[in-house]
């Protein structure tokens, strides 16, 4: 398969504060990573570093083959990076921010795919108003939309299911896994929802004190799935307390 | 500190910004001091603030307006802020009336120091200093109980209610624009500006002038009255800019957008305003002495838009350095 994403060695941080000591990751096209890890252990901070938001202090990123640095353009081309709800423009309509996104990733044409997500989604009525006054869930799914734009080569969603509805929860994991089944993207997402890494995703990597300290592979996935009682979370929990 | 853990916490977080940034918070007060000498031994400085002496009833009436909306709109804040502040669970009340009195109290010493200096450096005689004094005084006093008077919205009524909801262009979906994120700044400025909150206060201001409440020339007055409006949507308009520009650029980072692509989408609905209230402003001060407004009227809305574009692109131009819009080489 070919290669969405390849983070070697980062190390990053706020000012003195070191967030991320030599991270090592790659997303497949085609295939769909989950990024765990307790709070504070630099899940945003990785993937601000990823959406170029954030300068790391060393270590490599590149996205379809595109180094962030010497290709930011090229590498922002393949990205869609779906924001956190509270840096969406609360003055601006929701269709307002979809044409603006779209225009400034330099699309000719809002695809018919995002436009039929919005429908299934039953955000369409909600297009016509200001951001500010949507709830938590209208804005995950604005941000998932726009993350969506452009056909991106790798996804990037960070807590994209924090809010939503079962229902629009339903439409999304069916909606990435098809994308990512069907070879169009590759998918990483920073989540807490236990069922989703279970039953959705590929593979699953755990970030703890700065670092991948655990990696599952689809087998072991597979594996916890069919384990009769917690699963993941047990293996999850004796993953922190053994590092 | 338990009598008052609203003035508490606010004491603890000025002395946390002023200890984690001493270097920029020591910067931007010595900045501040050095631009208010600059400002008050300009030439022009001077033959101002002596016309604004000698006519006491338009100082007073402009100080009036100006501190009956500032105190409204603080007001208005601290009401927001009480009711969904951190500490709003306390069974303690804000202190709110205190807090609209001290920035009330702040404004005017900073105004009447203002005239102070200008009367140390020599710009304007101590006659006029003590009329400019007592003018602004009383009307922050008229300005504090009308501003406190003045209705307010609801509490906690988010700044969207007041923004305008434009009709989508009809090619939205099929040739998407960036022309929409000029709506932004435009939106934050008339939430900034609220004119219908300013429009009935200039417009018993202007209905009392030609009343005779003194003895202006009710001309001057009127002009006087709408050069505030004018300037005060102009200084809304290019706060809101500046107010705006960083989350838009953080917004936009991960796309391909260009840092000037995104200053020009961002801004040119703020420059087209700007020039229409500016050209508003001039039409005012040109029916009150046409030839002093082509000689010096013109040319200092000229420069004002100029420093106001200058200052609007700046700031995204460094809101795009530090959130990465348009870098092409971030990273190691």
């Amino acid at each position: 398969m070919a290669e969405a994403l390849l983070v070697r060695s980062l190390h990053a941080g706020y000012d003195k504060l070191v967030v991320l000591g030599g991270v090592d990751l790659e997303v497949a096209r085609g295939e769909w990573l989950a990024l765990l890890g307790p709070n504070a252990s630099g899940k945003t901070t990785l993937l601000h570093c990823i959406a170029a938001m954030l300068v790391p202090s060393a270590g490599s990123i590149s996205i379809c083959g595109h180094s962030l640095r010497q290709e930011a353009m090229a590498a922002k081309r393949a990205l869609g990076f779906g924001c956190a709800p509270e840096y969406l423009p609360d003055l601006l309509t929701g269709r307002q921010c979809l044409e603006i996104y779209a225009a400034a990733k330099g699309l000719e044409a809002i695809g018919g795919d995002v436009l039929a997500l919005a429908e299934e989604f039953a955000f369409t009525p909600m297009l016509e108003r200001f951001v500010g006054s949507y709830s938590l869930g209208t804005k995950q799914k604005l941000s998932v939309l726009l993350a969506l734009l452009g056909e991106p080569a790798l996804v990037v969603l960070d807590e994209a299911f924090n809010g939503l509805d079962p229902a629009s929860a339903l439409v999304l994991k069916r909606h990435l896994r098809s994308r990512v089944s069907a070879g169009r993207c590759g998918v990483l997402l920073a989540t807490h929802a236990l069922d989703v890494v279970e039953r959705y995703s590929d593979r699953a990597a755990l970030l703890l004190d700065g670092r991948i300290a655990r990696e599952w592979s689809r087998e072991e996935l597979a594996a916890l799935r069919a384990t009769p009682g917690e699963g993941l979370e047990m293996a999850l929990a004796a993953a922190c307390a053994g590092s | 500190m338990a009598a008052h853990p609203h003035l508490g916490a606010r004491l603890i977080a000025w002395r946390n910004a002023y200890r984690y940034r001493r270097g920029r918070a020591l910067l931007a007060v010595a900045l501040v001091v050095v631009a208010i000498g600059v400002v008050a031994a300009l030439p022009p400085t001077g033959p101002i603030l002596g016309w604004l002496g000698r006519t006491r009833a338009v100082t007073f009436l402009i100080a009036t307006i100006l501190f009956t909306l500032s105190t409204a709109r603080r007001r208005q804040r601290a009401s927001i802020a009480a009711a969904t502040s951190w500490l709003a669970a306390l069974p303690t009340r804000s202190p709110m009336r205190l807090q609209v009195m001290a920035s009330t109290a702040g404004w005017l010493a900073g105004l009447v120091g203002f005239s102070a200096l200008a009367w140390a450096v020599g710009a304007i005689g101590r006659t006029d200093f003590s009329r400019l004094a007592v003018a602004m005084t009383a009307g922050a006093v008229v300005g504090l109980l009308a501003g406190w008077r003045l209705p307010k919205a609801g509490i906690g009524a988010p700044g969207f209610h007041r923004a305008v909801v434009r009709r989508p262009r009809a090619a939205w979906a099929s040739a998407p624009s960036l022309s929409p994120l000029a709506n932004w700044p435009a939106a934050q400025g008339r939430i900034f500006s609220r004119p219908k909150r300013t429009a009935p206060v200039l417009l018993l201001a202007m209905m009392a002038i030609p009343s005779g409440l003194h003895d202006a020339p009710g001309q001057v007055a009127l002009a006087v009255a709408g050069l505030c409006m004018a300037l005060y949507s102009v200084f809304s308009l290019s706060a809101a800019a500046v107010r705006v520009a960083f989350d838009a650029a953080r917004w936009l980072a991960p796309t391909t957008v260009g840092k000037w692509r995104f200053a020009a989408a961002l801004f040119w609905r703020v420059v087209v305003r700007q020039v229409l209230a500016l050209a508003v402003l001039i039409f005012l001060t040109g029916v009150v002495d046409l030839h002093r407004t082509l000689a010096v009227g013109i040319p200092l809305a000229a420069l004002y838009l100029c420093a106001s574009l200058t200052l609007a692109v700046a700031v995204a131009l460094n809101a795009c350095r530090r959130t990465g819009l348009g870098a092409a080489g971030r990273g190691v």
